[in-house]
């Protein structure tokens, strides 16, 4: 039963080996084939609003080439302030041009406890809270800023670009 | 090309509107200094926002103006030592880092150590020292962690440091001691410092 079974595909495979004769003109007939099929990118679809497109992106950048927003890679942070006594408190850093309107802070059933959430791309950030619109307070949970120029503590927040 | 060169000469002669909270004097300074900075290449946006914390927190325009001017200077002191094409955060975090003591050639040798971004590399450098320890001993353990440990590690060294010196460390002592344990378990790609870390308790 296995003597036959290798015949069988002995036979097989001297007919896959036989050469094949390919017919006269095939080359021709597929060259003249593949010749009308149209290539991509160039039916229907000229080049220049690329390359405009691609020129206004390149301007952009060029205009503005230390735009700290355009990083992709935000994170969402919370800032929290333990103020019992405060009417009011506000968020203001370098990342809300020091504005105090920008982000006030919410306390949540009047317990003192002021909290906010903002967006901050990869960078070194300059902050203070801003109590009841007069005292500036560091953050007593972040690294205090060192290089205080104008008396009042800071505090600095780092976002990573990476692993972080 | 016509076009980026007008958009950037339109860009150089109008000021920016923020400016206007500063009072004129104190404005045409500043913008003097953001010109100045925008012709050398330097970021534009640290400089405004420097002098909007002054505004804000009511300062005198001298002092602004000073500020705005020191922060023009060491930020090309930080593009100096950071090379060709540092991003606008890493020249921030290394003006923070050389403010707080650490040289040109500590960035330069960080440069060469880390690959991009330096960010938390030189704010933690920063930081460390904001809380007590002494630059040299700063550096030195950034620069020792740089090759390997992520920002995440860096930040959690960080902590680490200052959660020992409010516990009554000498700050150069907690960075050593920490520096010694974080290294076995960055060389093991763990999260370091972390006393609570069940692959730490496991180690003989």
């Amino acid at each position: 039963m296995f003597e036959r079974e290798d015949e069988t595909v002995e036979r097989v495979i001297q007919h896959l080996r036989r050469p094949v004769a390919i017919a006269a003109g095939l080359d021709a007939r597929v060259m003249r084939e593949v010749a009308q099929v149209p290539r991509e990118g160039r039916r229907g679809r000229p080049l220049w609003p690329v390359l405009a497109a691609a020129a206004v992106v390149a301007t952009v950048l060029v205009a503005r080439p230390w735009n700290r927003t355009a990083a992709s890679k935000a994170d969402t942070l919370q800032f929290v302030l333990v103020a019992p006594q405060a009417a009011s408190v506000a968020l203001v850093g370098d990342f809300n041009d020091w504005d105090p309107a920008r982000s006030p802070m919410q306390t949540a059933h009047g317990a003192g406890i002021w909290a906010t959430v903002i967006r901050l791309a990869p960078g070194r950030y300059r902050y203070a809270f801003l109590v009841n619109g007069v005292e500036w307070r560091a953050d007593p949970n972040a690294p205090a800023a060192k290089d205080d120029e104008f008396g009042t503590p800071s505090s600095v927040i780092t976002v990573g670009g990476r692993g972080s | 090309m016509i076009l980026a060169a007008l958009l950037l000469v339109t860009q150089v002669a109008v000021q920016d509107p923020r400016l206007d909270r500063l009072d004129p004097d104190t404005r045409s300074a500043v913008a003097a200094v953001v010109d100045s900075a925008r012709v050398a290449r330097l970021p534009i946006e640290p400089i405004i926002q420097r002098a909007l914390e002054g505004a804000t927190k009511g300062a005198p325009s001298a002092r602004i103006v000073a500020a705005v001017r020191k922060l023009a200077v060491d930020l090309g002191t930080a593009r100096a030592a950071l090379g060709t094409s540092p991003s606008e955060a890493e020249l921030e975090a290394a003006v923070a880092a050389l403010r707080a003591g650490a040289t040109p050639q500590v960035i330069a040798h960080l440069r060469e150590a880390r690959r991009p971004p330096l960010t938390m590399a030189l704010s933690v450098l920063a930081d460390l020292v904001a809380s007590g320890v002494p630059a040299d001993s700063a550096a030195a353990a950034v620069l020792a962690l740089a090759p390997k440990a992520r920002d995440a590690d860096l930040v959690e060294f960080r902590r680490a440091v200052e959660r020992d010196i409010a516990l009554g460390a000498p700050p150069g002592a907690a960075t050593s001691v920490r520096l010694n344990a974080g290294a076995l378990d960055v060389s093991g790609g763990n999260s370091m410092g972390n006393p609570n870390n069940p692959t730490r308790r496991s180690r003989p």
